[in-house]
Protein backbone atom coordinates (compact mmCIF):
# COMPACT_ATOMS: atom_id res chain seq x y z
CA UNK A 1 0.00 0.00 0.00
CA UNK A 2 2.61 2.38 0.83
CA UNK A 3 5.24 3.22 -1.36
CA UNK A 4 8.61 2.15 1.57
CA UNK A 5 6.79 -1.90 1.29
CA UNK A 6 9.35 -1.36 -1.90
CA UNK A 7 11.95 -1.85 0.90
CA UNK A 8 11.15 -2.86 3.47
CA UNK A 9 14.09 -2.90 5.25
CA UNK A 10 14.92 0.66 4.56
CA UNK A 11 13.33 2.40 7.67
CA UNK A 12 15.43 -0.02 10.14
CA UNK A 13 18.99 0.95 8.33
CA UNK A 14 17.93 4.38 8.83
CA UNK A 15 16.96 4.23 12.21
CA UNK A 16 20.23 2.17 12.94
CA UNK A 17 22.20 4.59 11.06
CA UNK A 18 20.63 7.91 12.89
CA UNK A 19 21.40 6.25 16.14
CA UNK A 20 25.29 6.03 14.64
CA UNK A 21 25.67 9.27 13.88
CA UNK A 22 24.28 10.47 17.45
CA UNK A 23 26.16 8.56 19.35
CA UNK A 24 29.08 9.83 17.62
CA UNK A 25 27.85 13.28 17.42
CA UNK A 26 27.15 13.12 20.80
CA UNK A 27 30.63 11.13 21.89
CA UNK A 28 32.41 14.40 19.83
CA UNK A 29 29.86 17.19 21.53
CA UNK A 30 30.41 15.49 24.84
CA UNK A 31 34.27 14.65 25.32
CA UNK A 32 36.40 16.02 22.26
CA UNK A 33 34.54 19.74 21.92
CA UNK A 34 35.96 22.18 24.03
CA UNK A 35 33.79 23.86 26.62
CA UNK A 36 32.10 27.32 25.11
CA UNK A 37 33.42 30.27 26.22
CA UNK A 38 31.07 31.89 28.27
CA UNK A 39 28.26 29.03 28.25
CA UNK A 40 30.79 26.33 29.29
CA UNK A 41 29.70 22.42 29.92
CA UNK A 42 26.31 23.31 29.22
CA UNK A 43 26.47 24.57 26.01
CA UNK A 44 26.90 21.07 25.24
CA UNK A 45 23.33 20.17 25.52
CA UNK A 46 23.11 22.61 22.18
CA UNK A 47 24.68 19.64 20.31
CA UNK A 48 21.57 17.75 20.50
CA UNK A 49 18.92 20.71 21.37
CA UNK A 50 19.32 22.50 17.90
CA UNK A 51 19.48 19.08 15.91
CA UNK A 52 16.11 18.25 17.55
CA UNK A 53 14.61 21.69 16.64
CA UNK A 54 15.44 21.45 13.32
CA UNK A 55 14.24 18.34 12.75
CA UNK A 56 10.94 18.68 14.76
CA UNK A 57 10.47 21.79 12.41
CA UNK A 58 11.19 19.17 9.37
CA UNK A 59 8.65 16.36 10.94
CA UNK A 60 5.65 19.39 11.38
CA UNK A 61 6.14 20.95 8.04
CA UNK A 62 6.52 17.06 6.48
CA UNK A 63 2.74 16.83 8.49
CA UNK A 64 1.75 19.83 6.93
CA UNK A 65 2.58 19.29 3.53
CA UNK A 66 0.93 15.50 3.69
CA UNK A 67 -1.95 17.58 5.36
CA UNK A 68 -2.55 19.73 1.79
CA UNK A 69 -1.75 16.65 0.04
CA UNK A 70 -4.30 14.24 1.35
CA UNK A 71 -6.70 17.51 1.29
CA UNK A 72 -5.95 17.91 -2.56
CA UNK A 73 -5.80 13.99 -3.52
CA UNK A 74 -7.80 12.23 -0.83
CA UNK A 75 -4.79 9.47 -1.24
CA UNK A 76 -5.01 7.16 2.29
CA UNK A 77 -1.33 7.21 1.55
CA UNK A 78 -0.53 10.78 2.87
CA UNK A 79 -3.54 10.10 5.82
CA UNK A 80 -1.27 7.84 7.57
CA UNK A 81 1.90 9.71 6.88
CA UNK A 82 0.71 12.92 8.56
CA UNK A 83 -0.12 10.43 11.24
CA UNK A 84 3.02 9.39 11.98
CA UNK A 85 4.93 13.07 10.98
CA UNK A 86 2.53 14.24 13.75
CA UNK A 87 3.53 11.46 15.96
CA UNK A 88 7.17 12.30 16.01
CA UNK A 89 6.50 15.88 15.77
CA UNK A 90 4.88 15.44 18.72
CA UNK A 91 7.82 13.51 20.64
CA UNK A 92 10.68 15.42 19.19
CA UNK A 93 8.54 19.18 20.60
CA UNK A 94 8.16 16.91 23.61
CA UNK A 95 11.85 16.39 23.70
CA UNK A 96 12.83 20.11 23.02
CA UNK A 97 10.79 21.36 25.52
CA UNK A 98 12.59 19.03 28.22
CA UNK A 99 15.70 20.18 26.50
CA UNK A 100 14.88 23.49 26.77
CA UNK A 101 13.98 23.48 30.30
CA UNK A 102 17.52 21.91 31.29
CA UNK A 103 19.25 24.22 29.20
CA UNK A 104 17.28 27.38 30.60
CA UNK A 105 18.01 26.33 34.62
CA UNK A 106 21.64 26.91 34.76
CA UNK A 107 21.89 29.52 31.58
CA UNK A 108 19.05 31.71 33.21
CA UNK A 109 18.30 30.51 36.84
CA UNK A 110 14.55 29.12 36.04
CA UNK A 111 13.22 26.02 34.02
CA UNK A 112 11.12 28.06 31.70
CA UNK A 113 11.83 31.81 30.57
CA UNK A 114 9.16 32.41 28.11
CA UNK A 115 11.60 32.31 25.66
CA UNK A 116 9.58 32.71 22.07
CA UNK A 117 11.20 29.44 20.16
CA UNK A 118 10.87 27.55 23.60
CA UNK A 119 7.13 28.65 24.42
CA UNK A 120 6.12 28.10 20.03
CA UNK A 121 7.56 24.41 20.59
CA UNK A 122 5.49 24.10 24.03
CA UNK A 123 2.48 25.82 21.90
CA UNK A 124 3.10 23.54 18.94
CA UNK A 125 3.10 20.59 21.02
CA UNK A 126 -0.59 21.27 22.86
CA UNK A 127 -1.72 22.13 19.28
CA UNK A 128 -0.39 19.01 17.85
CA UNK A 129 -1.50 17.18 20.28
CA UNK A 130 -4.78 18.10 20.22
CA UNK A 131 -5.12 16.50 16.76
CA UNK A 132 -3.82 13.23 18.01
CA UNK A 133 -6.60 13.29 20.48
CA UNK A 134 -8.81 14.29 17.29
CA UNK A 135 -8.27 11.50 15.35
CA UNK A 136 -8.78 8.85 18.65
CA UNK A 137 -12.52 10.02 18.96
CA UNK A 138 -13.68 10.44 15.06
CA UNK A 139 -14.21 6.93 13.65
CA UNK A 140 -14.98 7.44 9.90
CA UNK A 141 -11.39 7.12 8.62
CA UNK A 142 -12.73 9.61 5.96
CA UNK A 143 -13.86 12.28 8.42
CA UNK A 144 -10.86 11.31 10.28
CA UNK A 145 -8.39 11.92 7.62
CA UNK A 146 -9.97 15.09 6.26
CA UNK A 147 -10.74 16.75 9.77
CA UNK A 148 -7.34 16.29 10.90
CA UNK A 149 -5.49 17.43 7.84
CA UNK A 150 -7.81 20.52 8.65
CA UNK A 151 -6.70 20.80 11.78
CA UNK A 152 -3.02 20.56 10.78
CA UNK A 153 -3.26 23.06 8.25
CA UNK A 154 -4.60 25.37 10.81
CA UNK A 155 -2.18 24.56 13.59
CA UNK A 156 0.85 25.14 11.24
CA UNK A 157 -0.42 28.23 10.02
CA UNK A 158 -0.35 29.69 13.57
CA UNK A 159 2.99 28.78 13.91
CA UNK A 160 4.28 32.42 13.03
CA UNK A 161 2.07 33.83 14.13
CA UNK A 162 2.49 32.22 17.78
CA UNK A 163 6.08 32.95 17.57
CA UNK A 164 5.94 36.81 16.75
CA UNK A 165 3.49 37.23 19.62
CA UNK A 166 5.19 35.60 22.17
CA UNK A 167 8.43 37.47 20.68
CA UNK A 168 6.76 40.68 21.23
CA UNK A 169 4.72 40.02 24.34
CA UNK A 170 8.31 38.85 26.24
CA UNK A 171 10.29 41.53 24.66
CA UNK A 172 8.04 44.21 27.31
CA UNK A 173 9.21 42.18 29.83
CA UNK A 174 12.97 42.10 29.55
CA UNK A 175 15.73 41.90 26.98
CA UNK A 176 15.90 38.59 25.53
CA UNK A 177 19.40 37.08 26.02
CA UNK A 178 19.80 34.29 22.61
CA UNK A 179 22.31 31.71 23.22
CA UNK A 180 25.61 32.66 21.65
CA UNK A 181 25.84 31.86 18.01
CA UNK A 182 28.01 28.53 17.21
CA UNK A 183 31.12 29.14 16.06
CA UNK A 184 33.11 27.11 13.71
CA UNK A 185 34.61 24.45 15.84
CA UNK A 186 31.63 23.44 17.05
CA UNK A 187 29.78 22.45 13.74
CA UNK A 188 30.92 18.81 13.34
CA UNK A 189 29.27 17.12 16.91
CA UNK A 190 26.22 19.55 15.40
CA UNK A 191 26.41 18.63 11.88
CA UNK A 192 26.40 15.24 13.02
CA UNK A 193 23.81 14.80 15.84
CA UNK A 194 21.90 16.65 12.91
CA UNK A 195 21.72 13.93 10.92
CA UNK A 196 21.74 11.62 13.16
CA UNK A 197 17.84 13.15 14.28
CA UNK A 198 16.88 13.03 10.90
CA UNK A 199 17.86 9.37 9.87
CA UNK A 200 15.69 8.61 13.23
CA UNK A 201 13.38 11.01 12.62
CA UNK A 202 12.83 9.38 8.67
CA UNK A 203 12.63 5.88 9.83
CA UNK A 204 10.37 6.44 12.58
CA UNK A 205 8.22 8.42 10.19
CA UNK A 206 8.33 5.61 7.39
CA UNK A 207 7.55 2.61 10.27
CA UNK A 208 4.77 4.52 12.32
CA UNK A 209 3.13 5.35 8.56
CA UNK A 210 3.46 1.74 7.98
CA UNK A 211 1.14 0.89 11.13
CA UNK A 212 -1.25 3.80 10.63
CA UNK A 213 -1.66 2.18 7.39
CA UNK A 214 -2.23 -1.39 8.26
CA UNK A 215 -4.95 -0.37 10.39
CA UNK A 216 -6.28 2.02 7.64
CA UNK A 217 -6.57 -0.83 5.50
CA UNK A 218 -8.35 -2.70 7.68
CA UNK A 219 -10.81 0.00 8.51
CA UNK A 220 -11.45 0.63 4.99
CA UNK A 221 -12.09 -2.64 3.56
CA UNK A 222 -14.49 -4.24 6.05
CA UNK A 223 -13.87 -8.05 6.52
CA UNK A 224 -16.13 -9.90 4.45
CA UNK A 225 -18.43 -11.86 6.81
CA UNK A 226 -20.00 -8.23 8.04
CA UNK A 227 -20.66 -7.45 4.59
CA UNK A 228 -22.44 -11.00 4.25
CA UNK A 229 -24.14 -9.73 7.68
CA UNK A 230 -25.35 -6.98 5.56
CA UNK A 231 -26.74 -8.71 2.71
CA UNK A 232 -28.59 -10.98 4.97
CA UNK B 1 -25.26 34.60 4.04
CA UNK B 2 -27.42 37.23 5.63
CA UNK B 3 -30.56 34.40 5.40
CA UNK B 4 -27.93 32.36 7.43
CA UNK B 5 -27.02 34.76 10.02
CA UNK B 6 -31.05 35.32 10.46
CA UNK B 7 -31.39 31.93 11.20
CA UNK B 8 -28.95 32.29 13.59
CA UNK B 9 -30.17 34.95 15.55
CA UNK B 10 -33.43 33.33 15.32
CA UNK B 11 -32.08 30.00 17.08
CA UNK B 12 -30.11 32.19 19.46
CA UNK B 13 -32.79 34.58 20.65
CA UNK B 14 -34.92 31.08 21.23
CA UNK B 15 -31.77 29.84 23.57
CA UNK B 16 -31.77 33.48 25.35
CA UNK B 17 -31.49 31.59 28.77
CA UNK B 18 -28.29 29.58 27.82
CA UNK B 19 -26.72 32.90 26.72
CA UNK B 20 -27.74 33.98 30.74
CA UNK B 21 -26.38 31.04 32.14
CA UNK B 22 -23.13 31.70 29.53
CA UNK B 23 -23.39 35.01 31.48
CA UNK B 24 -23.21 33.90 34.85
CA UNK B 25 -20.46 30.93 34.48
CA UNK B 26 -18.02 34.03 33.09
CA UNK B 27 -19.15 36.04 35.88
CA UNK B 28 -18.17 33.63 38.53
CA UNK B 29 -15.13 32.42 36.83
CA UNK B 30 -14.36 36.19 37.39
CA UNK B 31 -15.30 36.05 41.09
CA UNK B 32 -13.44 32.91 41.43
CA UNK B 33 -10.17 34.24 39.53
CA UNK B 34 -9.64 37.07 41.92
CA UNK B 35 -9.54 34.60 44.96
CA UNK B 36 -6.44 32.97 42.94
CA UNK B 37 -4.78 36.55 43.93
CA UNK B 38 -6.35 37.28 47.18
CA UNK B 39 -7.76 40.83 48.40
CA UNK B 40 -4.94 43.14 47.03
CA UNK B 41 -6.91 45.34 44.84
CA UNK B 42 -3.22 46.65 43.13
CA UNK B 43 -2.34 43.06 42.41
CA UNK B 44 -6.20 42.03 41.01
CA UNK B 45 -5.96 45.66 38.91
CA UNK B 46 -2.65 44.50 37.30
CA UNK B 47 -4.20 41.37 36.64
CA UNK B 48 -7.79 42.20 35.56
CA UNK B 49 -7.42 41.95 32.05
CA UNK B 50 -5.64 38.62 31.70
CA UNK B 51 -8.97 37.34 33.83
CA UNK B 52 -11.30 39.01 32.05
CA UNK B 53 -10.17 37.09 28.73
CA UNK B 54 -9.57 33.60 30.70
CA UNK B 55 -13.17 34.25 31.70
CA UNK B 56 -14.41 35.01 28.15
CA UNK B 57 -12.33 32.09 26.65
CA UNK B 58 -13.63 29.63 29.17
CA UNK B 59 -17.30 30.81 28.56
CA UNK B 60 -16.59 30.57 24.38
CA UNK B 61 -15.82 26.64 24.94
CA UNK B 62 -19.74 26.91 26.29
CA UNK B 63 -20.99 28.66 23.57
CA UNK B 64 -18.85 27.15 20.52
CA UNK B 65 -19.62 23.79 21.49
CA UNK B 66 -23.31 24.67 22.02
CA UNK B 67 -23.45 26.16 18.34
CA UNK B 68 -23.88 22.99 16.54
CA UNK B 69 -26.24 21.32 18.81
CA UNK B 70 -29.70 22.33 16.92
CA UNK B 71 -28.12 21.24 13.88
CA UNK B 72 -26.49 17.62 15.01
CA UNK B 73 -30.08 17.28 16.34
CA UNK B 74 -32.50 15.50 14.04
CA UNK B 75 -29.82 15.63 11.49
CA UNK B 76 -30.66 19.23 10.13
CA UNK B 77 -27.19 19.85 9.43
CA UNK B 78 -27.69 17.40 6.28
CA UNK B 79 -31.03 19.52 4.94
CA UNK B 80 -29.41 22.50 5.01
CA UNK B 81 -26.38 21.12 2.95
CA UNK B 82 -28.87 19.83 0.31
CA UNK B 83 -30.26 24.03 0.38
CA UNK B 84 -28.89 25.80 -2.66
CA UNK B 85 -26.66 27.52 -0.11
CA UNK B 86 -23.43 27.09 0.04
CA UNK B 87 -21.74 25.31 3.21
CA UNK B 88 -19.31 28.61 3.03
CA UNK B 89 -22.34 31.01 3.26
CA UNK B 90 -23.57 28.32 6.26
CA UNK B 91 -20.04 28.79 8.05
CA UNK B 92 -20.00 32.49 8.11
CA UNK B 93 -23.22 33.24 9.20
CA UNK B 94 -22.59 30.74 11.78
CA UNK B 95 -19.02 32.30 12.81
CA UNK B 96 -20.43 35.66 12.97
CA UNK B 97 -23.34 35.06 15.11
CA UNK B 98 -20.77 33.37 17.63
CA UNK B 99 -18.74 36.54 17.35
CA UNK B 100 -22.09 38.67 18.18
CA UNK B 101 -22.64 36.64 20.95
CA UNK B 102 -18.99 36.89 22.29
CA UNK B 103 -18.71 40.42 22.08
CA UNK B 104 -21.82 40.69 23.99
CA UNK B 105 -20.79 38.94 26.52
CA UNK B 106 -17.59 40.73 27.10
CA UNK B 107 -19.39 43.69 26.94
CA UNK B 108 -21.43 42.29 29.57
CA UNK B 109 -18.27 40.99 31.43
CA UNK B 110 -16.50 44.47 31.67
CA UNK B 111 -18.65 46.15 34.12
CA UNK B 112 -18.19 42.95 36.60
CA UNK B 113 -14.75 43.25 35.89
CA UNK B 114 -14.53 46.67 37.29
CA UNK B 115 -16.61 46.28 39.94
CA UNK B 116 -14.22 43.14 41.35
CA UNK B 117 -11.27 44.14 40.16
CA UNK B 118 -11.24 47.94 40.36
CA UNK B 119 -10.31 48.02 36.51
CA UNK B 120 -11.93 51.01 35.27
CA UNK B 121 -10.87 53.25 31.72
CA UNK B 122 -12.10 55.87 30.36
CA UNK B 123 -10.50 54.42 26.81
CA UNK B 124 -13.85 52.78 26.16
CA UNK B 125 -13.73 53.03 21.63
CA UNK B 126 -10.42 51.31 22.57
CA UNK B 127 -11.77 48.43 24.17
CA UNK B 128 -14.67 47.71 22.41
CA UNK B 129 -12.31 47.41 19.46
CA UNK B 130 -10.44 44.83 21.24
CA UNK B 131 -13.02 42.53 22.75
CA UNK B 132 -14.72 42.68 19.12
CA UNK B 133 -11.34 41.89 17.81
CA UNK B 134 -10.57 39.09 19.77
CA UNK B 135 -13.98 37.51 19.86
CA UNK B 136 -14.10 37.32 16.13
CA UNK B 137 -10.33 36.16 16.36
CA UNK B 138 -11.62 33.26 18.72
CA UNK B 139 -14.88 32.86 16.90
CA UNK B 140 -13.35 31.96 13.44
CA UNK B 141 -11.29 28.71 14.20
CA UNK B 142 -13.92 28.23 17.01
CA UNK B 143 -16.78 27.78 15.00
CA UNK B 144 -14.86 25.03 12.57
CA UNK B 145 -13.28 23.04 14.94
CA UNK B 146 -17.15 23.37 16.79
CA UNK B 147 -18.17 21.77 13.55
CA UNK B 148 -16.00 18.94 13.80
CA UNK B 149 -16.15 18.35 17.43
CA UNK B 150 -19.93 18.06 17.79
CA UNK B 151 -19.89 15.02 15.41
CA UNK B 152 -16.61 13.13 17.27
CA UNK B 153 -17.34 11.60 20.39
CA UNK B 154 -15.70 13.62 23.58
CA UNK B 155 -16.55 16.93 22.23
CA UNK B 156 -16.89 18.78 25.45
CA UNK B 157 -12.86 17.84 26.10
CA UNK B 158 -11.89 18.22 22.42
CA UNK B 159 -12.98 21.79 21.23
CA UNK B 160 -11.02 23.33 23.99
CA UNK B 161 -7.95 20.68 23.51
CA UNK B 162 -8.29 22.23 19.99
CA UNK B 163 -8.65 25.82 19.81
CA UNK B 164 -6.77 26.57 23.11
CA UNK B 165 -3.17 26.48 21.53
CA UNK B 166 -4.29 27.84 18.63
CA UNK B 167 -5.72 31.43 19.80
CA UNK B 168 -2.69 32.18 22.20
CA UNK B 169 -1.89 34.77 19.89
CA UNK B 170 -5.16 36.40 20.26
CA UNK B 171 -5.50 35.60 23.86
CA UNK B 172 -2.24 37.49 24.41
CA UNK B 173 -2.89 40.09 22.53
CA UNK B 174 -6.30 41.04 23.39
CA UNK B 175 -5.18 40.74 27.35
CA UNK B 176 -2.31 43.51 26.20
CA UNK B 177 -4.18 45.43 24.95
CA UNK B 178 -6.71 45.67 27.51
CA UNK B 179 -4.29 45.85 29.97
CA UNK B 180 -2.88 49.10 28.65
CA UNK B 181 -6.45 50.56 28.47
CA UNK B 182 -6.87 49.83 31.61
CA UNK B 183 -2.99 50.65 32.87
CA UNK B 184 -2.53 53.11 30.78
CA UNK B 185 -0.79 53.21 27.83
CA UNK B 186 2.74 55.68 27.63
CA UNK B 187 4.79 53.81 24.72
CA UNK B 188 1.81 53.49 22.52
CA UNK B 189 2.22 49.93 22.02
CA UNK B 190 -1.58 49.43 22.02
CA UNK B 191 -1.67 49.81 17.95
CA UNK B 192 1.06 47.08 17.70
CA UNK B 193 -1.31 44.48 19.42
CA UNK B 194 -4.17 45.60 17.47
CA UNK B 195 -2.30 44.98 14.23
CA UNK B 196 -1.88 41.66 15.35
CA UNK B 197 -5.53 40.92 16.04
CA UNK B 198 -6.63 42.06 12.68
CA UNK B 199 -3.72 40.04 11.16
CA UNK B 200 -4.56 36.80 12.73
CA UNK B 201 -8.38 37.46 11.84
CA UNK B 202 -7.65 37.95 8.53
CA UNK B 203 -6.00 34.52 8.03
CA UNK B 204 -8.54 32.53 9.88
CA UNK B 205 -11.60 34.42 9.06
CA UNK B 206 -10.54 33.40 5.16
CA UNK B 207 -8.47 29.81 5.89
CA UNK B 208 -11.50 28.52 7.77
CA UNK B 209 -14.37 29.88 5.49
CA UNK B 210 -11.98 28.28 2.68
CA UNK B 211 -11.77 24.73 4.52
CA UNK B 212 -15.16 24.55 6.03
CA UNK B 213 -16.23 23.05 3.06
CA UNK B 214 -14.57 20.07 3.42
CA UNK B 215 -15.23 19.47 6.59
CA UNK B 216 -18.94 19.33 6.25
CA UNK B 217 -18.90 17.68 3.03
CA UNK B 218 -19.68 13.60 2.99
CA UNK C 1 35.14 32.92 37.73
CA UNK C 2 34.87 35.83 35.54
CA UNK C 3 31.93 37.58 33.68
CA UNK C 4 28.67 35.13 32.46
CA UNK C 5 30.82 32.17 32.60
CA UNK C 6 29.26 29.15 34.04
CA UNK C 7 31.07 26.37 35.70
CA UNK C 8 29.98 22.73 35.86
CA UNK C 9 26.80 22.14 34.55
CA UNK C 10 28.11 18.67 33.81
CA UNK C 11 25.06 17.27 35.69
CA UNK C 12 22.53 19.36 33.37
CA UNK C 13 24.35 17.64 30.66
CA UNK C 14 24.45 14.23 31.07
CA UNK C 15 20.39 14.77 32.26
CA UNK C 16 19.80 16.52 29.24
CA UNK C 17 21.62 13.75 26.48
CA UNK C 18 20.29 10.58 29.24
CA UNK C 19 16.49 11.34 28.74
CA UNK C 20 16.95 12.67 25.34
CA UNK C 21 18.49 8.53 24.73
CA UNK C 22 15.56 7.33 26.88
CA UNK C 23 12.79 8.85 25.62
CA UNK C 24 14.01 8.05 21.74
CA UNK C 25 14.85 4.45 23.15
CA UNK C 26 11.72 4.25 24.70
CA UNK C 27 9.39 5.42 21.45
CA UNK C 28 11.48 3.03 19.17
CA UNK C 29 10.87 0.08 21.24
CA UNK C 30 6.90 1.25 20.94
CA UNK C 31 7.00 1.31 17.35
CA UNK C 32 8.52 -1.88 17.44
CA UNK C 33 6.06 -3.51 19.85
CA UNK C 34 2.78 -1.54 17.85
CA UNK C 35 4.43 -3.00 14.31
CA UNK C 36 4.42 -6.13 15.69
CA UNK C 37 0.73 -6.13 16.84
CA UNK C 38 -0.62 -4.88 13.51
CA UNK C 39 0.68 -7.42 11.39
Amino acid sequence: MLANHRFPKLPYALVALGALCLLAGSYLGLFVAPPEHYMGNVQRIMYVHVPTAWNDMLALTFAFFCAVMFLFKSDFKWDARMEAAIEVGILLAFLLCCQGAIWAKPTWGVWWDWDPRLTTTAVLLFAFAGILALRRFVDDPVKRGVWSAVATVIAYVDVPIVYYSVRWWNSLHQVQSSPSTVSSQFYLPLRLNAFGVLFLMTGFIMLRARIASRRLASELAPPPQELEGELV
Amino acid sequence: MITALRKEFLLQWRTRAQAVAVFVFGATALLLFSFAIGPNSAALRQHAAGFLWLGLLLSSTLTLSESFLAEMENRAFEGLLLLPVSPRALYYGKAVANAIQLIVLGIALVPVMVVLYDAGTTEIPMLLLVIALGAAGISAPGTLYSAMTSQARAKQTLLPLLLFPLIVPVLLASVKATSLAILGDPMGQATSWILLLVAFNGIYWSLCGLLFDRVVED
Amino acid sequence: MTGGYITGGWTFVWVAYGWTALVLTAYAVSLFVRLRRSR
